[in-house]
């Protein structure tokens, strides 16, 4: 149990090192990307290349996404500030973002389904042209 | 004393209320009663009350949202998990993702634009579409502001959500892969547990596009700002 508790911890502080490292790189080559994004991506190729084994931060990744509501619940408080939103303002917001994901999920959803068919049609012909090459 | 220990009240305060309306949800599941919105009015309720600003509860919950960096590097983790299956539908999702990421961004500002929202509402709502720390990280990056974001990504995971299966008989987005990804794409992590409901190859196309949109949008995110001068 305490071992286990350990581990986490560890691994945490693992995750804590890499989003320091993509907030150096952002703050070195001034990027306005976050520099968290920076290490995710960074974390993602140094365990495509088995340079971190995936045993190194599998329990603390873990831990941290199945309560990760808990971590947006203090930014989220802050809309106390700004009650100026219940007001016509706020159904305008409302409005836009929703229409804005109507649109989004239709053209996002109907493009996908094209480049699947592209896709399997690449596939299909591929495997015509490779039997016509075995038996030619 | 008291001093010492306010901090301490407030994060007990954002766990106990976090965790109580988890088991909430767990029993209703109903999906308004989503823990973010549900543990965040009870918390300004509470503050109201005792007459305590954001500012001040803020000295704890900040120890709390320290923790959203490395969970937003987390986020790698079940990517890698699923670089097989990635791999397999390559172009598909790639051509998905970029469309969905792209649409989402640019739809929300030239709406924006039309209604005549103000400048630093219009910078919160960009990354409405991407899962909500990354949303955050965002938000903050461009300018916006935090809470309006979270607020905006939970209208298009609820609604974007509720409307998904009319949106889908009337653009006749049949398959899983299609459904899939578009709702990963603009409803994030809501929309990837109603892609559950259309079976697991849909489940597994939502979760992977969520986290690609993530990454894409945090690259798009600024360049839109530049291209529409906001």
């Amino acid at each position: 149990m305490h071992m286990k508790f350990l581990i986490i911890v560890l691994q945490i502080g693992i995750l804590y090192i890499f989003s320091f490292i993509g907030k150096a790189i952002q703050n070195l080559f001034h990027l306005m990307i976050p520099g968290s994004i920076i290490a995710l991506i960074l974390l993602f190729v140094c365990l495509c290349l088995k340079i971190i084994p995936v045993k190194f931060i599998e329990q603390g990744a873990g831990f941290l996404l199945s309560i990760l509501t808990l971590f947006f619940i203090p930014a989220t408080v802050g809309i106390m500030n700004y009650s100026s939103l219940l007001s016509v303002q706020g159904a305008m917001l409302f409005i836009v973002i929703l229409l804005s994901t109507v649109i989004t999920i239709a053209i996002a959803g109907r493009a996908s389904q094209f480049f699947e068919k592209k896709a399997k049609n690449r596939k299909d012909e591929q495997e015509c042209n490779k039997h016509y090459s075995q038996s030619g | 004393m008291q001093q010492a220990l306010f901090p301490i009240w407030m994060i007990l305060l954002t766990v106990l209320a976090f965790f109580a309306m988890t088991r909430l949800y767990n029993r209703f599941s109903y999906s308004f009663f989503i823990p973010v919105l549900t543990a965040t009015v009870l918390i300004v309720i509470i503050l109201v009350v005792l007459d305590i600003p954001y500012k001040s509860y803020m000295i704890g919950g900040h120890w709390i949202n320290s923790l959203l960096e490395p969970a937003v590097v987390a986020l790698a983790y079940p990517l890698y998990k699923q670089r097989h299956f990635l791999m397999t539908h390559l172009f598909p999702i790639l051509g998905g993702v970029l469309i969905g990421a792209i649409t989402g961004m640019m739809s929300v500002s030239i709406l924006a634009k039309i209604f005549g929202m103000s400048h630093p509402l219009v910078l919160s709502i960009i990354p409405k579409s991407i899962t909500t720390p990354v949303a955050i990280e965002v938000a903050r990056g461009l300018g916006g502001n935090a809470s309006i974001a979270v607020i905006s990504v939970m209208i298009a995971g609820i609604f974007g959500v509720m409307a998904a299966p009319m949106i889908f008989k009337f653009a006749q987005v049949h398959s899983p892969i299609g459904r899939g990804i578009g709702l990963g794409s603009a409803s994030h992590a809501i929309g990837t547990s109603k892609a559950a409901e259309y079976g697991e190859l849909a489940f597994s196309m939502s979760s992977v596009t969520m986290t690609l949109c993530a990454i894409i949008g945090s690259f798009l995110g600024p360049f839109v700002v530049w291209l529409f001068q906001i």
